[in-house]
């Protein structure tokens, strides 16, 4: 019966195999624990917020250097552009290394790979004034905005 | 979510099961991947805006809990766009026997926890070599 024994244990496999394709196309952008208006599949998610004279944008990119995100201010939109890296399987804590093809996933809910994400700005911003910091995987934007979006206070004379 | 836990379960492998728990207000559950290389079991959480020193790992009865204490960020100005909450994280995993709870390792690093579950040297899957008779 070598027919039944490959044709009973191939179809389980092929399973397996199918649900982590499934489950990868539905975690390439990880869910983050979001409420709001974030539309499904992108990354990363953002908050933004307004004071008076700048834009802050922070973003949660865990697993990501500096070097591994690229943003671009064009007036009234930030583009945010980079790269999770994968997992590294072969690296195990005592050493040993581990073969990749052995290696099984019981779990894969981190997306990785390349993402892009425009994000629209309140008011224009000084491009030139950006700063940006990535600390333990949150990255915090600031953008100043530009002179002629601030507000300007005008003095009331009397008569 | 269950479903394809337990289709990713290989036969004869300890399954790493989310342990239910009701989570307090603003407690996120992190992204996780768990991955099985024979000799330990690596699980990779997703836990931005953390210390090393504000997480808790603890192996305890077979039950791997992983805590962490995010501290509040300056929130200026006004929300223009809100998409996700800040908070602490918790996720717990069934492990089972068979671990070495003494040698679990965590590291923090870039908004990542780390964790090395060793197995005991006992139940590592060995190869045994098959002499010709």
């Amino acid at each position: 019966m070598t027919t039944f024994r490959a044709g009973f244990a191939l179809p389980l496999e092929e399973l397996r195999d199918e649900f982590d394709r499934l489950w990868t196309s539905l975690t390439a952008a990880p869910p983050l624990h979001g409420w709001g208006v974030r539309p499904e599949g992108v990354f990363p998610a953002v908050n933004v917020r307004e004071t008076a004279d700048a834009v802050s944008v922070e973003a949660e990119l865990p697993g990501l250097d500096a070097g591994d995100v690229e943003i671009s201010v064009t007036g009234e939109e930030l583009l945010l552009r980079g790269s999770r890296p994968q997992t590294e399987p072969a690296a195990t804590g005592n050493g040993e290394a581990a073969e990749a093809a052995k290696v099984v996933w019981h779990r894969r809910e981190r997306g990785t790979g390349g993402f892009e994400r425009r994000i629209p700005l309140p008011v224009a911003v000084d491009p030139a004034g950006v700063e940006a910091r990535l600390v333990d995987g949150v990255l915090l934007i600031t953008c100043p905005k530009a002179a002629e979006a601030k507000p300007h206070r005008v003095e009331v004379r009397s008569a | 979510m269950n479903q394809q836990a337990v289709m990713n379960q290989p036969a004869g492998t300890t399954p790493a099961t989310d342990v239910a728990e009701r989570p307090a207000a603003l407690t996120f559950q992190p992204n996780v991947d768990i991955r099985d290389l024979g000799g330990e079991v690596v699980f990779t959480a997703d836990i931005p805006g953390s210390k090393a020193d504000g997480i808790d790992v603890t192996f305890e009865d077979g039950v791997l809990t992983m805590h962490a204490t995010v501290p509040p960020r300056e929130q200026a100005g006004r929300p223009i766009r809100q998409e996700y909450g800040i908070g602490n994280y918790r996720r717990s995993f069934r492990l089972g026997d068979g671990f070495d709870a003494s040698q679990v390792t965590a590291d923090y690093a870039r908004g990542v926890l780390t964790v090395h579950v060793p197995r005991l040297a006992a139940v590592r899957p060995r190869k045994v070599a098959v002499r010709a008779g």
